[in-house]
């Protein structure tokens, strides 16, 4: 790998220690959890937020855009998945990375709407978002199941979901591992904090901004299709439900965006937490998730990984 | 045909009052404090049970819970500024993250008002005697005529207030230049609460007048608001209330005769499509004035 000119720096191999131990743990226990008896579902949606939430730190994070209508992906994906498994009688392994290409091609859609910034980039994706959900909602009910929404039939295996599901968050994990070393990364932080200065320094800024959005867009997408084999069921009220986009935003935040770990960091944390709430008062569940985001800005808006590095800045070498 | 068309105006002009009231208190926030209300829309909805509560237990009628509501809500805004606007200042990027934390607000008051009111949709079970009035060849429900005349009142009271006192014009000073203003020996964070207070207590005029005019509302429907509040504020261009009226108008306008003549389902699209078009073709708002910050 080209991206490893200073392998023998003692700061890198201190990094990438601790990105082998982290990995290999995750990997271990999540691999494992079938097996220990763990609760399957619990760690499904975990893993699944895992990786929207890491996939959203690279718009956001990274790029500097707060997609608010990120949820748009995920609704895409699931519908992708559904119709074509049960529309086109695709195979469910061959309709998820097509899944993550209807991502992709939404997200070339919406690429004009990168030349906004700030809250005005917020309130268009919001809208692009709503536009989606509208279109899909008004497709001819052969294609879309109408308000019933699509069954897949008796396609659920929910370990194999589990592990496609684990492949999907290594694979997003890897490439936002990748991408926060690579070029790439550093072109795109550079253009978050100043484009212009980035521009001067020869960076393509439309082109680097574009790669990001690409790839923040493929895993929510995927996400979306295997939920929708997961659950066996897809419907426009669930698979574009806001509470998607907050979650994701929450849960990054929670972390710290613009680190690798911050978004895991704060999923593992919220989604636990999230459990805690909902097993111990089912109904304060949705109000407790707004406070919570409320005293997350209030009170810690780096998240937990960058309030972390802020206090400790030397770290920033270390941690992933 | 042409009836519906006349219905279709006079509905617009009713409801496009009510969108620019939602836009104005929304934009007077932005331009001020400069932040997002993300729960302006649950705001409003709260007006809404406002006056459901006053209605269907202490039997106050609607007109007499708009001065109950906006003295309530003055009151309420006035203390939510002190717990959550001056912390909110300490972090990276205020405007985006205010974003985020009224996101969070707007999650909290709808789980809340679930928790109060359940999730079935009410209305105000309020009748003007008579219920409606023949206006040229058509039929308005009198409760849509008091609230167009309440929707005027207010709004011409707002624009004295901010365009002949001197509390307004430190109001449309603070958006047009927030450092110089202090310059000038105006105590930002009072004027900022009052802001606040004051958009707040609009919003829940505004809540009032929905119970009114729309035939239902439920703890949900507070989304809906507050994406039409941006539309109108996106299309009287960020900060500028005389715009978010005009916008409010003819959002209104446009969306009521998009039931006229478009499918229910395209006309709910008509709203995101002005949205997006506005921010593409014309960012600084009808009157194309931005202010700058």
């Amino acid at each position: 790998m080209a991206s490893f000119p200073r392998a023998a720096d003692s700061a890198d191999r201190i990094y990438f220690t601790l990105v082998a131990l982290i990995g290999g743990a995750l990997l271990i226990y999540f691999a494992a959890v079938p097996a220990l008896g763990l609760n399957v579902a619990f760690h499904f949606y975990l893993m699944l937020w895992i990786t929207m939430a890491s996939a959203f730190n690279v718009a956001s994070g990274f790029a500097g855009y707060m997609p608010f209508g990120y949820v748009a992906f995920y609704g895409v994906g699931a519908f992708t998945t559904a119709i074509l498994v049960k529309k086109a009688a695709f195979p469910l392994l061959l309709a998820l990375p097509l899944s993550g290409v209807a991502g992709l091609v939404l997200a070339l859609l919406f690429a004009p709407t990168l030349r906004l910034s700030g809250i005005y980039f917020g309130i268009v994706s919001l809208a692009l978002a709503g536009i989606c959900r509208l279109a899909i909602t008004n497709m001819p009910e052969e294609i879309t199941g109408g308000s019933f929404g699509l069954q897949l039939g008796s396609r659920a295996q929910p370990l194999q979901s589990f592990y496609v599901m684990m492949a999907v968050m290594v694979l997003a994990l890897a490439t936002i591992l990748w991408l926060s070393r690579s070029r790439l990364g550093k072109a795109l932080r550079a253009t978050r904090d100043d484009a212009e200065a980035a521009d001067m320094m020869g960076v393509n800024v439309p082109v680097v901004r574009l790669y990001g959005w690409l790839i923040s867009a493929f895993f929510p997408a995927i996400c979306g299709g295997v939920e929708a084999w997961y659950t066996n069921v897809v419907d426009t009220e669930t698979a574009f439900n806001t509470l998607i986009t907050a979650k994701t935003v929450i849960y990054a935040v929670a972390g710290g965006m613009g680190t690798v770990s911050g978004p895991i960091v704060g999923a593992v944390a919220m989604v636990w937490l999230d459990e805690l709430i909902w097993r111990q008062f089912p109904l304060l569940n949705l109000l407790i998730l707004g406070v919570a985001t409320v005293i997350l800005v209030l009170f810690l808006p780096r998240g937990i990984v960058g309030t972390v590095l802020r206090r400790k800045p030397h770290w920033r070498r270390y941690v992933p | 045909m042409e009836l519906l068309i006349l219905n279709g105006l006079a509905n617009g002009l009713i409801v496009g009052g009510i969108y620019a009231l939602i836009g104005v208190s929304l934009t007077l926030l932005y331009g001020v404090l400069r932040v997002v209300n993300f729960a302006h829309g649950e705001f409003v909805i709260a007006g809404s049970f406002f006056a459901f509560v006053l209605f269907s237990t202490l039997k106050i009628p609607p007109l007499l819970a708009v001065p109950l509501a906006a003295v309530a809500f003055f009151a309420a805004g006035w203390l939510l500024y002190y717990v959550l606007i001056p912390r909110l200042a300490k972090s990276d990027d205020p405007e985006l993250m205010s974003f985020l934390m009224f996101y969070g607000v707007s999650i909290a008051a709808a789980a809340l008002m679930l928790l109060l009111f359940e999730a079935d949709s009410r209305s105000i079970d309020f009748t003007f005697t008579p219920v409606s009035v023949q206006v040229g060849p058509i039929y308005i429900s009198t409760a849509r005529l008091v609230a167009l005349a309440i929707t005027i009142v207010i709004s011409l009271a707002l624009a004295l207030f901010l365009f002949r006192t001197l509390p307004g014009k430190a109001l449309r000073a603070a958006i047009m230049n927030r450092e110089a203003i202090q310059i000038m020996g105006v105590d930002i964070v009072r004027l900022s609460a009052f802001a606040f207070a004051l958009a707040s207590s609009l919003a829940g005029v505004t809540g009032v007048l929905v119970a009114l005019v729309f035939p239902a509302f439920n703890p949900f429907s507070g989304t809906e608001y507050t994406i039409i509040a941006f539309i109108v504020v996106v299309l009287g261009g960020l900060g500028n209330p005389v715009g978010a009226l005009l916008g409010g108008v003819i959002f209104g306008l446009a969306e009521q005769m998009a039931t006229v003549f478009l499918p229910q389902a395209l006309a709910q699209i008509v709203g995101f499509v002005i949205l997006v078009g506005t921010i593409f073709l014309r960012p600084s708002g009808l009157l194309g004035t931005r202010f700058r910050r």
